[in-house]
């Protein structure tokens, strides 16, 4: 191909892309109209000093490092059993876990109003059981933030550690197996090892994810569990107060890049050594 | 499967119950012959159902999101494509960086574009609701159509190209009667997961929603802090009978694995 013919294939998407959202971003974030950039800066420089804005940057973070911890913990068992596994049901298994990422967000953050709210099912079972006498608070809890959140990128972790998995050969386990490791040990020593690349990137999925996601916070954590994305939208709709709204917004990005150039960080010394 | 692996398999179970449990919930409680929220469900009907599809902005909104989401895909297709095969097939300076530029709208979070959007297009160049949705989809669907036809033409051999060309093919007819037709499982594959992927989205949509102009997913969540009542769970019960649908064309297709594998490369 000729490479005038590549420019010319490339022009449109080109041109899309920079005035539909390179240029957008880069504005907003550092120029929005009517407000000078220092006053951004100031505000960024406040949210790092002030208790409030502090507190929902470490609710944000600590629930998206709780939400990683927990979807590599029960992500990685599901993409090794599903991996290694020879029954024909792993498929179906398999299918169920990809599944959800087709569905609606909305659809499945819904599901826990239904489970956790004041007359939803685990409230009425405790009450019913006679173990409490009226159904506890889990909605609009950080708790209930992470449960959903959980549900949102568990199917993300796996099929990241599951073509990781994959990719590992079982002859290897058989090997470790052979030469008188446990089942635990080889586990730790070959598996893990051989998968990190993939864990890393569904950890750094899951984590960015988590930092950014909007439906799940405001649906189960309601206005007293505040993240930035929240904070974020009450900022840029409820009080227009873009200065605020910017900075907000250059915190999550900068959290997201951090994660992802530490991430690939991490492979490449993985891939190296 | 055998249980050789007690802590594995229960992680595993633990793993499946949170993301499906929840999800059988909301289809318990759309049947429900009930006022409320509430479980269990009590009688069974379908009330919620039909009202859920004779509530107006539900059903204004489902035909907006629909328009949106087949013109954004038909759109990241007509330019993304084109931008694929410049990457794989062309001799263009800084491959690399161009295709990094192009799945950059993956990075940036969605509500810092939406917000974005809002600010410059629709405030600053006054394009309304509708043409900033469209614009903010497509750019957000950018990615798929680039990595994942990227990676189905990253297998088709490059061969096949020149022996047509060799035997004196045009490059029209070398694009229409060679490279398409290896593309298909991709374009295919990236049209469904733009299709999905704008169907459902609320981060970007959510500020740049009009009176005239709102996504379904958007109403959905406006109307469930409004009132606390199942006729959200006959929608979204309606929504996962339709994405069961599309899940299966998928599978009988392309198969569900390679759809998604595409964008975790």
């Amino acid at each position: 191909m000729k490479s005038r013919t590549a420019a010319l294939l490339l022009l449109p998407g080109l041109v899309l892309l920079v005035a539909g959202f390179l240029v957008p971003s880069f504005v907003m974030l550092f120029s929005p109209p009517g407000i000078a950039p220092a006053e951004i800066f100031v505000r960024f420089g406040e949210m790092l000093t002030d208790p409030y804005d502090l507190r929902i940057i470490g609710r944000t973070v600590g629930i998206a490092l709780i939400v990683t911890a927990i979807c590599i913990s029960l992500g990685f068992p599901i993409a090794y059993l599903l991996a290694r596994s020879t029954s024909r049901w792993s498929g179906v298994l398999l299918a169920l876990a990809i599944f959800p990422l087709l569905l609606s967000n909305v659809v499945r953050t819904f599901g826990w109003l239904v489970v956790l709210g004041s007359n939803g099912a685990i409230g009425q079972a405790l009450v019913g059981l006679g173990i409490v006498d009226k159904a506890p608070q889990l909605l609009y809890t950080e708790l209930a933030i992470v449960l959903g959140l959980t549900q949102l990128f568990l199917p993300l972790a796996i099929i990241s550690c599951y073509s990781a998995v994959a990719q590992v050969d079982p002859g290897l386990d058989d090997a470790a197996r052979g030469l008188g490791a446990t089942r635990t040990r080889t586990f730790w020593t070959v598996v893990i090892p051989l998968s990190l690349p993939g864990i890393v990137v569904a950890a750094t999925l899951v984590f960015a994810g988590s930092v950014t996601a909007y439906t799940t916070p405001y649906l189960l954590g309601g206005s007293g569990q505040r993240m930035l994305s929240t904070q974020l939208f009450s900022y840029s709709s409820v009080t227009i107060d873009w200065a605020s709204a910017s900075a907000t917004a250059l915190i999550m990005t900068i959290l997201v890049f951090l994660v992802s150039g530490l991430s690939s960080l991490v492979a490449r010394r993985g891939a190296t050594s | 499967m055998k249980v050789r692996r007690p802590v594995a398999s229960a992680l595993a179970v633990a793993g499946y119950i949170v993301m499906i449990v929840p999800i059988m919930f909301v289809v318990a409680t759309a049947f429900t012959g009930g006022e409320t929220l509430r479980f269990p469900p009590e009688g069974v009907s379908l009330r919620w159902f039909e009202a859920a599809l004779s509530y107006e902005p539900f059903i204004g909104a489902l035909v907006s999101s629909l328009q949106l989401a087949v013109l954004a895909t038909v759109l990241a297709l007509l330019v993304g494509v084109p931008v694929t095969l410049a990457i794989y097939r062309g001799r263009i300076p800084g491959k690399g960086l161009v295709e990094g530029l192009f799945l950059s709208p993956l990075i940036v979070p969605e509500l810092v574009v939406g917000l974005a959007l809002y600010q410059q297009l629709m405030i600053g160049l006054k394009l309304d609701n509708f043409e900033t949705l469209l614009i903010g989809h497509t750019v957000l669907m950018l990615p798929y159509a680039v990595r994942v036809t990227g990676a189905s033409l990253a297998l088709a051999d490059p061969a096949l190209e020149e022996a047509a060309r060799g035997l004196g093919a045009s490059p029209l007819r070398t694009f229409f009667t060679i490279t398409l037709p290896l593309l298909r499982p991709g374009i295919f594959s990236a049209g469904l997961l733009s299709f999905v992927t704008s169907f459902n989205n609320v981060p970007l949509s959510l500020l740049l929603q009009s009176r005239d102009f709102r996504t379904l997913p958007v109403t959905m969540l406006d109307y469930v802090q409004q009132s606390y009542d199942p006729m959200v769970a006959a929608m979204a019960t309606l929504i996962l009978a339709a994405t069961i649908v599309i899940a299966v064309i998928a599978e009988r297709t392309v198969g569900f694995a390679k759809i998604f594998g595409g964008i975790n490369r």
